[in-house]
């Protein structure tokens, strides 16, 4: 288990992780979703000892990291988001230096380092020297040398980052089976559609803090049934909100100029309505695109912006 | 322990596969002594001398400077530099007539000083192996040197380059003399350190063989703890470099996240460095003590006190590096220190041949300290007791700073 409470970290002015709290389950893979910028690194770092909180509370597999930082890392994974490989050493190389810096060697090592190899799909590169792989292959292997030791805590930061569609498919599966040995992952990411399918519980987190936390049917719930219809063209954001607001169970969640975007009960059925309202109003629809609830719409209403910019 | 050797073994690896560095930093002293041999009058023969075109297209007061130093600089003649212009140039190395031609471009002096990035080009010679990395070496830390100066009166020359203020077509005599004489001031300042006495290292060799002529075997072994000492310098500087490699490649955060403490990694670390300055300094040494016939009891004594000085050496480059800003000030900064160490330490030319007063300086610098004890184990005239001593400060001094380079690495250096 991950336990965090009350976490702070502050960097002169700039207050990077702001009150931060959440507890990640073994088994289960938690989520931390935000855009750039919103904390995700900083929360990890901290977490795995690589940084010293402000504030707050950091307890890993029952270890306080604060006082007891080596004890707690024994069993501690981590998948940093930059690169961390020798690039003039093999994949097998590095696989068994970041073994070693967990007190495995000998026969146990070099088994555990074949099955890592194989399970990333470098067994047949394993002996080539790092810098001459591609940058999907050196993900991969970075993902490898966080699980090389069999930890019983993972920390994944962004993992699928610049890795192809099957190499990712590859990857998830690897965090899956990492879970269902009883790891306990943290998963941070941008990509809506990764949390959705791996992650057992998610918090969502924009400028330091968690704005929304839950399983995934737990934060759809905040956005109630509704669907989220997106309209571009061209629209006087003044003049457009009086008209929609007397239709009933409509909500306005973002007007521009270009673009308009609505949280709607059973959106499909009342379009013409909406239409109508927006001619009176002398708006001009180019395009309508309607989404079932998401994540994405979640963000969009929490924050009032697009989790990609 | 097992973490230590594993972390030796994988920076073995890693140099193994990065030889150019390793032939640099024994290329350079074994031809510096080589040199220096040659000029004490060991052999005779023609020196091998790296011969450097050079196009200045610039023709400014900076280029100027730049290719006097090129042609002087503490290689004691190693590179002879030609003024050539750009084609004559070009058309010569085509024919392989050089070692390495160096295009100043036109605007140069204009962008160093405005702090705008300008490029040199330097063209080498592919028939020619080590000669061209010496010269590529030498300039770029007369690059570095550049720099630095610019840092220190870049407002003088600015002023200067600038021309005369006003409708004057010329400075006032005061204004000029004022620049002149900061300059002045400055340089003198600063030449006990960038223009090393190469003249009077002759002279003074000399008159050391003339003083005491029966014992010329003494003489030219005075050389070789300098050279080798040079030679682990220049190791400890190169070697320090890799904490910064480590930082980028991001390796150091695995480390810090990992349940290993950093004193072990560095301690591997310092193991890998050791590992190569023991092949160093058992190849010189033994040569050495065949060549004078020196008494072989003593020279496991020679080799350890030779690696224990060594490991003080890296603690000492490690620090700087991990106390400055940026790779490029460690690079300087280990540099800086590195060569006024080298020439005041008794690595250049022996203390036997320096003026006094420079010679107690320089026994008091790291190296020119361990240095004399090294000379003493060779000569058979080191007494337990104050070398107890001196083998104890040596292992204390090391460990305190090896502990706070560890500490600075763990806290600081390591999460950038
Ligand atoms: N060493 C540092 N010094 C100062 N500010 C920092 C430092 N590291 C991060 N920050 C700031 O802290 C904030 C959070 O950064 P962090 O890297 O945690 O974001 P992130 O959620 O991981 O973003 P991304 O998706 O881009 O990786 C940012 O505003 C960033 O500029
Ligand atoms: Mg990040």
């Amino acid at each position: 288990m991950i336990d965090v409470q009350g976490l702070r970290k502050q960097y002169g002015d700039l207050l990077a992780v702001d009150d931060v709290s959440f507890t990640a389950q073994p088994g289960a893979i938690f989520g931390l979703l935000g855009p750039n910028g919103a904390g995700k690194t900083t929360t990890i770092g901290c977490i795995s000892g690589l940084l010293k909180p402000t504030a707050g509370r950091i307890s890993l597999l029952g270890h306080d990291v604060a006082t007891d930082g080596p004890a707690s890392r024994r069993q501690l994974g981590v998948v940093p988001q930059e690169l961390a490989l020798y690039e003039d050493l093999s994949a097998r190389e590095n696989l068994l230096y970041w073994g070693s810096a967990y007190s495995m060697r000998g026969e146990p090592l070099n088994k555990r380092v074949q099955m890592v190899l194989e399970l990333s799909g470098l067994l047949d590169r394993a002996n080539e020297p790092v810098k001459k792989f591609s940058g999907g292959m050196k993900r991969r292997l970075n993902f490898a040398c966080g699980i090389v030791h069999g930890p019983k805590a993972l920390l994944l930061d962004e993992p699928t980052v610049g890795v192809d569609p099957q190499s990712r498919v590859r990857l998830l599966d690897l965090v899956r089976e990492q879970t269902k040995q009883g790891t306990c992952v943290i998963y941070t990411t941008h990509y809506m559609e990764e949390a959705e399918n791996l992650c057992d519980r998610l918090a969502i987190i924009d400028h330091g803090k968690i704005i929304a936390t839950g399983t995934l049917a737990e934060l759809r719930a905040i956005l109630g049934e509704r669907d989220v219809l997106r309209l571009t063209g061209l629209f006087d954001p003044t003049t457009v909100a009086e008209p929609l607001s007397r239709i009933d169970g409509i909500e306005l969640v973002q007007a521009e100029q270009d673009m308009l975007t609505l949280a709607v009960a059973n959106a499909s059925g009342r379009l013409s309505d909406i239409f109508q309202a927006l001619a009176t109003a002398g708006a001009e629809v180019r395009e309508t695109t309607l989404t079932q609830p998401s994540l994405e719409s979640l963000f969009i209403k929490l924050t009032g912006k697009e989790l990609r910019e | 322990m097992g973490f230590v050797w594993s972390t030796a073994l994988k920076d073995w690896r890693r140099h193994r596969r990065d030889p150019v560095a390793l032939v640099l930093w024994l290329g350079i002293p074994v031809f510096v002594g080589g040199l220096i041999s040659m000029a004490s009058g060991g052999r005779s023969g023609p020196a091998p001398q790296a011969h450097v075109l050079v196009a200045d297209e610039d023709n400014s007061f900076l280029s100027g400077l730049l290719v006097g130093a090129m042609s002087q600089d503490a290689m004691g003649g190693l590179i002879q530099a030609e003024q050539v212009d750009q084609d004559e140039g070009r058309a010569r190395m085509a024919k392989g007539e050089a070692t390495a031609m160096l295009v100043i471009p036109r605007g140069f002096a204009q962008a160093v000083l405005m702090e705008q990035p300008s490029t040199l080009e330097l063209v080498t010679n592919p028939s020619q192996t080590i000669l061209p990395a010496i010269v590529e070496e030498s300039l770029s830390i007369l690059v570095d040197a550049a720099f630095y100066l610019h840092r220190l009166i870049g407002d003088d020359l600015r002023e200067f380059a600038a021309g005369p203020a006003g409708s004057t077509s010329v400075f006032s005599d005061m204004r000029f003399a004022g620049i002149s004489v900061r300059i002045n001031q400055l340089l003198v300042r600063l030449s006990g350190y960038l223009f090393p006495p190469i003249v009077q290292l002759e002279r003074g060799a000399e008159e050391t063989v003339e003083a005491d002529d029966a014992d010329t075997v003494s003489v030219a072994l005075l050389f070789l703890p300098g050279i080798l000492f040079m030679a682990l310098l220049f190791m400890a500087q190169g070697l320090s470099i890799d904490l910064w490699k480590e930082r980028d490649q991001k390796t150091l955060r695995r480390v810090v996240v990992s349940p290993q403490h950093v004193l072990l990694f560095l301690f591997g670390k310092l193991l890998s460095g050791l590992g190569l300055m023991f092949v160093v300094c058992l190849v010189a040494l033994t040569a050495g003590y065949l060549y004078f016939g020196l008494a072989f009891a003593t020279l496991p004594l020679a080799v350890v006190w030779t690696l224990l000085s060594g490991a003080l050496l890296m603690t000492i480059m490690w620090l700087l590096q991990l106390y400055a800003s940026s790779q490029h000030a460690g690079g300087i900064l280990t540099m800086v220190v590195m060569f006024p160490l080298m020439m005041a330490g008794g690595s250049f030319f022996p203390f036997e041949a320096m003026p006094a007063w420079m010679a107690a300086i320089g026994k008091r610098t790291p190296n020119g300290w361990a240095l004399e004890q090294l000379k003493a184990i060779l000569l058979e005239s080191v007494e337990a007791g104050p070398f107890s001593i001196a083998l104890v400060a040596l292992i204390v001094v090391a460990s305190v700073l090896f502990f706070f380079g560890a500490l600075r690495l763990r806290s600081n250096f390591a999460q950038g």
